[in-house]
């Protein structure tokens, strides 16, 4: 029971925090009529995710080893590209906020509808395919068992319970504290999937170093611990981390932390030349 | 309208890539015949440690009570030649993988950490 709740609660933790940020984000700056775009994606990769799942187990059809990683570090690497540009709309957004008065949040926090569906989508269909198989694996097993789909769907349950606590505490903050703190939580978000996409393509071959480890930590933080599911389900945090990865990961996360620190200076259009003290 | 592009693009690469691996070929072994392992928090047990070349498959089940994973490694024991994750408790998964003759070694890794119950196994000429 134990060990499959775990695993829905890791594979939905990730999913829950972007889209509940993604959802405080649209009612905090006046954009309600966004929140339908929000649940166009999700839904449309949920219904993508269980259909191509269920073509997968019920089907000769299967994915090879290498094609399996590949889409999942590809898909990997597209949703550090999306959620960084979320990142630093969300920052560039909270900085007219902080200046300007409500008549002009509109003009600075305009998103198309578009590019929240596809936010949206790609947020739930990162993890979507693997989830859906192993929903599909525990579904198949209800013949025998039924403790297995139980755990799981306990375990996505709270994911989501964590999602809307999130979101319900998030309306409730201080708009400039809301910015800094997703803004700077969603950083190590992205840095974290962006080395498990590394890691992947490692493990399909097409990046070396798989098994050129600096550290391993698997002792003290095993990935069947609650805070291993955790610390993996929100930061992709690996106990096995390979130096490809710590290089990726603070090759992210120094630069974006840099830009999103920086204090604005777009008060007065500034001569172009002019460098940050 | 860019959406409307592409929600069917992600969808035909999945559907794509899932075709790939069909026609690499799953022909010829059918469920009654893939290798059946078991694995436990102190075991991994194969049906059998030898088959003829070809498509293979593993029908991996948890009877530990921790999430496990199965390993096919080459020769080396480093480089995965196929592998599947997140085996829950009381779950079968399956992997299939098409193999060449050779040495090969097996791995369960209950708990999902460190190098794994191995053993070796071979693949001849069929």
């Amino acid at each position: 029971m134990l060990g499959n709740y775990l695993i829905g609660l890791r594979e939905g933790l990730e999913a829950a925090l972007v889209v509940s940020i993604l959802l405080a984000y649209l009612v905090r700056t006046g954009r309600q009529s966004h929140v339908r775009f929000v649940w166009t994606g999700v839904g449309l990769a949920v219904a993508l995710s269980v259909a191509v799942g269920a073509l997968l187990e019920f089907t000769s059809a299967n994915l090879s080893f290498e094609a399996q990683e590949r889409f999942g570090g590809i898909m990997s690497i597209i949703a550090v590209v999306f959620v960084t540009w979320m990142i630093f709309w969300m920052k560039s957004a909270s900085r007219s906020i902080a200046k300007e008065l409500q008549g002009k949040l509109d003009q600075a926090v305009a998103i198309g509808g578009t590019a929240v569906v596809v936010l949206a989508f790609i947020a739930v269909a990162r993890e979507g395919l693997e989830t859906s198989v192993f929903f599909w694996t525990a579904a198949k097993a209800t013949e025998s068992t039924w403790t297995p789909v139980i755990g799981f769907a306990l375990g996505l349950g709270t994911a989501i319970a964590l999602g809307v606590a999130l979101y319900k505490s998030a309306v409730k903050l201080n708009l400039a504290v809301f910015f800094k703190w997703t803004g700077f939580l969603l950083i190590f978000v992205a840095a974290g999937v962006l080395s498990y996409g590394v890691h992947d393509l490692q493990e399909a071959g097409d990046l070396p170093g798989l098994n050129n480890l600096l550290f391993d930590v698997s002792a003290t933080i095993p990935p069947s611990s609650w805070y291993g599911t955790v610390l993996k389900g929100i930061f992709n945090f690996s106990p096995r981390t390979t130096v490809l990865e710590a290089a990726v990961w603070v090759a992210y996360v120094v630069p974006c932390l840099y830009f999103y620190l920086r204090p604005a200076r777009s008060a007065k259009p500034a001569p172009k030349a002019t460098v940050a003290a | 309208m860019h959406r409307i592009l592409l929600v069917p693009a992600l969808a035909l690469t999945a559907v794509a890539l899932a075709a790939c691996g069909s026609s690499a070929g799953s022909e010829g072994t059918s469920a009654g015949g893939a290798i059946t392992v078991s694995s436990t928090a102190d075991a991994c047990t194969l049906s059998a440690t030898s088959v003829g070349a070809g498509s293979t498959t593993f029908a991996v089940t948890n009877n530990g009570s921790e999430a496990t994973e199965f390993y096919l490694y080459a020769e080396d024991g480093q480089q995965i030649i196929g592998e599947v994750e997140d085996i829950g408790p009381a779950l079968t998964r399956e992997l299939t993988v098409d193999l060449a003759a050779g040495t090969y070694q097996t791995a369960c890794k209950p708990g999902q950490v460190g190098e794994g119950i191995r053993a070796p196994f071979t693949v001849v000429a069929s």
